[in-house]
């Protein structure tokens, strides 16, 4: 289980927002993915099978607390930062960059929110998308494409780049 | 105001994805917790369902206790035990194939990389490092096996030629999880192993069952057909089989790390 941990609890943290939230919603979709084994088509991927009860346990927790549109995700000040390496004005726009695409990100649907995780957080192949996210496979394009369309519409006021 | 190009786009994403306040916490006691409370009544994906696995789950423990294999002779909180009429046969003598059934030889250390569950190894002198390890099974239920072929004092087990067999493997033993068959000239003692609840079994060979992680309800034979103690830390059953006092295994078992 310890193998999956992270990955559940980080989808689960996407969609909710919210630590306390994530743990639970992780906690139950281990739960119900252990009872649920005699299910599981053997062979498969386990990964993005365990994320699709995973990611559902999380939008119905949410959903059951009533949530506003937006998600507080945050980042980490202990994280590891690559900005040493970068002058201390392309560092600030890096940060004021990822500032402006977490607050659309903040802003996006779930569904948008969870495609574009599993492409650029976690690196789940097209085929792990699209079982994870229970559609097929050239779905997966068109919905990340979707996606980030309308990321760069919310984070358009926000962005500037040099020049 | 200007748009991010792709590659700027992909790379902050990118960039969000390390930084991102993810929980860090270990949620394996709490779905443990939850996952020995059983499935909750909002688990069932088809509620019309319970009273069918209800009954299959009561046709099991009848054939069980009727079964001519075994009768139930004792029930603890987390363990069913029961006795065989007859112990079963002695297992074969080793053969060069025998080695093969404990599955792929690796090294300790590649075995706690890719092994389920916490992967220790008894630090005791009197075993020292073992002489060869193996996994085996699927990738997600992998189990590990330490041989111990020749160690002064510990007599070599005439079915796989070792002084010592250590498996680990994901499981429980805690109730509904854990059951066994003992030989009518084995006996069974609960005992505590470094603060976790375990079972000590001497005497003649036997077999037991066990449930996996995924609640699979397993028979196996104990491969030395010796004494054998049984413990389980955090989802990880541990298994000494070796000829040796129940003071000498509890002794070895408080040394692994």
């Amino acid at each position: 289980m310890r193998r999956y941990q992270a990955v559940a609890t980080r989808t689960a943290y996407v969609i909710t927002g919210a630590t306390a939230d994530a743990e639970e919603a992780a906690q139950d979709g281990f739960t119900k993915a252990y009872f649920a084994l005699d299910r599981f088509r053997a062979g498969a991927p386990f990964r993005p099978w365990l994320l699709r009860i995973v990611a559902n346990e999380a939008k119905n927790r949410r959903k059951a607390a009533g949530r506003r549109p937006t998600v507080d995700l945050s980042v980490a000040e202990d994280r590891p930062s690559g900005d040493t390496a970068l002058s201390p004005e392309a560092a600030a726009l890096a940060s004021e960059r990822r500032e402006s695409v977490l607050t659309a990100l903040r802003q996006l649907r779930e569904e948008d929110r969870l495609v574009i995780a599993y492409r650029y957080f976690f690196e789940l192949s097209e085929a792990e998308m699209a079982d994870a996210l229970g559609v097929a496979k050239g779905t997966v394009k068109s919905r990340l494409s979707r996606a980030i369309a309308r990321l760069r519409q919310l984070a358009a006021g926000e962005v500037r780049l040099d020049g | 105001m200007a748009e991010l190009d792709d590659r700027e786009l992909e790379r902050t994403l990118g960039e969000l994805g390390e930084r991102l306040a993810y929980p860090r916490a270990d949620l394996w006691p709490a779905v443990r917790q939850r996952i020995l409370r059983g499935p909750s009544r909002r688990l069932w994906a088809w509620p019309r369902l319970a009273p069918v696995a209800v009954t299959l789950g009561v046709i099991l423990l009848v054939v069980l206790a009727l079964s001519p294999a075994g009768i139930r002779i004792f029930s603890l909180p987390g363990v069913q035990i029961f006795q065989s009429k007859a112990t079963p046969s002695p297992a074969p003598k080793p053969t060069a194939s025998a080695a093969l059934t404990f599955g792929i030889p690796t090294t300790l250390d590649q075995a706690r990389r890719e092994g389920s569950g916490v992967i220790l190894a008894p630090t005791d002198p009197a075993l020292g490092a073992p002489d060869e390890v193996y996994i085996d099974g699927a990738s997600t239920l992998k189990r590990v096996t330490l041989v111990y072929r020749s160690r002064p004092g510990i007599p070599v087990s005439a079915t796989v030629g070792a002084s010592a067999l250590v498996t680990e493997f994901l499981g429980t033993v805690d109730q509904n999880v854990m059951g066994k068959v003992v030989g009518p000239d084995t006996t069974l003692e609960q005992v505590t192993v470094d603060g976790a609840q375990g079972f000590w079994l001497a005497g003649a060979p036997h077999q037991f069952f066990y449930r996996d992680a995924y609640g699979n309800f397993i028979q196996e034979t104990l491969r030395l057909a010796e004494n054998t103690l049984i413990w389980e830390r955090n989802g990880t059953i541990y298994r000494l089989e070796a000829q040796v006092s129940k003071v000498d295994a509890l002794r070895i078992a408080a040394t692994f790390r």
